[in-house]
């Protein structure tokens, strides 16, 4: 967003409480990189970290745990860079299948942004896709290792769907960024750059063209004048001074929690119950992707160990709704991998498959780099009581009061999950997996947050109008997975990046009339 | 961690029991050293280390006439499994780290085959693999929903 609209020669400030991340820190520069990933500064948990930069989140009341990152470039910091897009179908949920609501958009409106975004985050992938509209990307698809064709070989053999994964990840070099080496451990920090994280994507070519970073400034609340317009916003910065700073338009853009925590922060006499709120819907209709994973177990080597954690081969079998099923809506199977030594023994222990004592190197040596694993990501649909509250006793550390989380699984995720824990494991056998493990739903899976200040035509319905605008206050948007009306069955990022490029496109072509 | 530095020589015998040698030229857990690893993640769950340790002791004397690390591996799981069983989370609150430490260590690493060494900055040559697989997929329609 600040990188589009910087050409307008507006001045921009940015305020983000994190700081820059130094890539020759990430975990995988040093011995002792793979146990990095569950306990410490780069594991997922905002609670579990220990670092100022972030804050305490309430998720004792769901089943799913938030996992997110506070720095320049956020969670894409830790992401794994799968970067489907949403299909056609998705912006039509309620037309098609009776369900939740329509967009106020389309994939026509937001597929000249896709492809803004496909380059300027270095999309690798490969075109022809039966799954999607014609595409292209400017990079070749990653590896498919001996894992990747062992799981297609298996697909093929059910006759199922599946395609070479989008990936924001640099498979040559790209833009000043270095190709990926194939590292593995993605999800600590991409140590080559060949990830795109927005740390090395937009945010260094925004601030070459103007765009004001403050660092290690968390906001506590946005400010509003006598006429109920936005007028900027108090932060406090590193050594915990508050400043206020102001501004005639403001833009939000703190996930899917930061962003109904923020605007539930900002509450003023205009404005009671927190800022654009008169639809009682800020911080509702909180929705994850309910993950599955299922883990199958291999005769030979796959060497699993070796790419990209997140990006090898998707299946959209299952994507669209066939009543048949039991369910509506539908999910993608997406095969991880980055089961290093470490990471083997723990899920061997997990899982029961590893005893200490006289039969452990056995039961060691049948699981080392035999696994392959695969994720099922299911559409969660809007419901408002998952959402996002102010927690009436956490606070941050500068005392801001922390958000709160209230999630059930509704009966449709249920089914799904079952759905996809059967077809998964079908098709790991059909690979060859001798055996299957299945977990669902995931616990740390509350990495894509979406729909707390949903988008949408009516004010009584939604929050935001289908340029991102707040229905209440003419000059605040918001541009991130909050403004999802649905989450479809894929990854968020690439469409919450398409939606603020054309968003800021809007705010560009109608700079005169904009808080009309 | 606790107070007072768990016992030695026990804590690494009792390592050698979890993690046993692998081969001839690659000892068990407690004799790689694990120990130094594993003691200072303890946290909270030090303390109950300790008293299974010293149960665990006790118990060897008591019904073998020797100490835990003079006896017989055989001797020495039965005992681990009955102190286990008496002191639930005793062998589990040591596993994670164990298996941290051990499945991180240079000369386990090296017998699994993998140079020892973090991921970057060398990486891993991957095969791109044989995309034509996908032919009969390519010719496939239907796929993506009619709106
Ligand atoms: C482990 C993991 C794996 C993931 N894998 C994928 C994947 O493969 N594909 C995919 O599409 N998505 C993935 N995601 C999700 C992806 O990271 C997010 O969708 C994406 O980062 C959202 O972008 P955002 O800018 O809206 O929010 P974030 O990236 O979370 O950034 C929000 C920023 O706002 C800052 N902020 C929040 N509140 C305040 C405040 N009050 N004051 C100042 N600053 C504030 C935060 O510090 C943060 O830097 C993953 C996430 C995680 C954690
Ligand atoms: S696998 Fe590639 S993208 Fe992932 S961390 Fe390694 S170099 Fe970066």
């Amino acid at each position: 967003m600040a990188w589009s609209l910087a050409e307008t020669r507006m001045r921009i400030v940015c305020l983000e409480q994190g700081g820059w991340m130094n890539p020759a820190d990430y975990p995988s520069t040093r011995t002792g990189w793979e146990q990095e990933r569950f306990q410490g500064a780069f594991s997922l948990s905002p609670n579990g970290r220990g670092r100022r930069e972030d804050y305490p989140i309430n998720d004792s009341d769901s089943p799913i745990k938030i996992s997110n990152f506070n720095a320049v470039g956020g969670s894409t910091i830790l992401y794994a860079a799968h970067f489907p897009r949403l299909h056609p179908s998705d912006f039509r949920v309620k037309s098609l299948d009776g369900v939740a609501d329509d967009w106020p958009i389309d994939y026509a409106t937001l597929e000249p942004f896709y492809d803004l975004n496909a380059r300027m985050m270095g999309v690798a992938g490969l075109a022809g896709d039966p799954a999607y509209p014609p595409k292209e990307l400017p990079l070749p698809p990653v590896p498919l290792g001996k894992l990747g064709e062992t799981l297609g070989r298996g697909f093929n053999h059910l006759g199922w769907h599946w395609w070479p994964s989008d990936s924001a990840i640099a498979t040559e070099e790209y833009q000043g960024r270095a190709a990926c080496i194939n590292l593995g451990p993605c999800l600590t920090g991409c140590a080559q750059g060949a990830k795109g994280s927005t740390d090395v994507t937009y945010w260094p070519v925004a601030v070459r063209e103007g765009v004001e970073l403050r660092t290690h400034c968390r906001v506590r609340e946005i400010t509003v004048d006598d006429k109920g317009m936005a007028s900027g916003a108090i932060y406090v910065d590193a050594e915990g001074n508050e400043h206020h700073q102001r501004a005639e338009m403001v833009i939000v853009a703190c996930n899917g929690v930061g962003t109904p925590r923020l605007l539930l922060n900002s509450r003023s006499k205009l404005f009671p119950d927190g800022l654009a709120n008169s639809s009682g819907l800020v911080g509702r209709n909180l929705m994850f992707h309910p993950y599955a994973m299922v883990t199958g177990l291999f005769d030979e080597p796959l060497e699993g160990y070796k790419g990209p954690t997140g990006c090898s081969i998707i299946s959209q079998e299952f994507y669209e709704t066939d009543r048949d099923r039991g369910f509506v809506r539908g999910y993608s199977a997406e095969m991880i991998r980055g089961m290093g030594p470490v990471s083997t023994a723990l899920w061997g222990m997990s899982s029961s498959q590893l005893p200490w004592g006289q039969g452990h190197h056995a039961a060691y040596d049948a699981l080392w780099d035999r696994t392959a694993g695969m994720v099922l990501i299911c559409e969660d649909l809007p419901e408002p009581e998952n959402r996002v509250t102010l927690d009436p006793d956490l606070v941050d550390s500068d005392g801001i009061p922390a958000p709160k989380i209230e999630y059930r699984l509704s009966e449709n995720s249920l089914k799904m999950l079952d759905h996809a824990v059967a077809r998964g494991s079908e098709a790991l056998e059909a690979a060859g997996a001798r055996q299957t493990w299945p977990e669902a739903p995931l616990p740390p899976a509350g990495w894509h947050l979406m729909g707390t200040a949903r988008m949408g035509t009516d004010p009584g319905k939604s929050v935001v109008n289908s340029v991102g605008r707040a229905h209440d206050v003419k000059n605040l948007f918001v541009v991130d997975g909050s403004v999802f009306v649905t989450s479809g069955g894929v990854n968020p990022t690439n469409t919450l990046q398409a939606i603020s490029l054309y968003v800021a496109d809007h705010i560009k072509r109608n700079l005169e009339t904009l808080f009309d | 961690m606790s107070e007072n530095p768990l016992p030695e020589p026990i804590f690494s015998s009792l390592l050698d029991v979890l993690i046993p040698a692998r081969s001839p030229s690659l000892p068990g857990a407690g004799s790689l050293g694990l120990a130094a690893y594993v003691e200072p993640r303890l946290g909270e769950g030090g303390s109950g280390v300790a008293s299974g340790l010293g149960a665990l002791d006790a118990r060897a004397n008591e019904s073998h006439g020797a100490d835990f690390p003079a006896l017989a591996e055989q001797a020495q799981v039965e005992l681990v499994k009955q102190v286990g069983a008496e002191h639930p989370g005793f062998v589990e609150s040591l596993l994670f780290h164990l298996y941290t430490g051990y499945y991180e260590h240079p000369r386990v690493v090296e017998a699994l085959g993998l140079e020892s060494r973090p991921p970057f900055p060398k990486g891993y040559p991957l095969e791109a693999g044989d995309l034509g697989l996908l032919d009969s997929v390519r010719a496939r329609s239907g796929l993506c929903r009619e709106v």
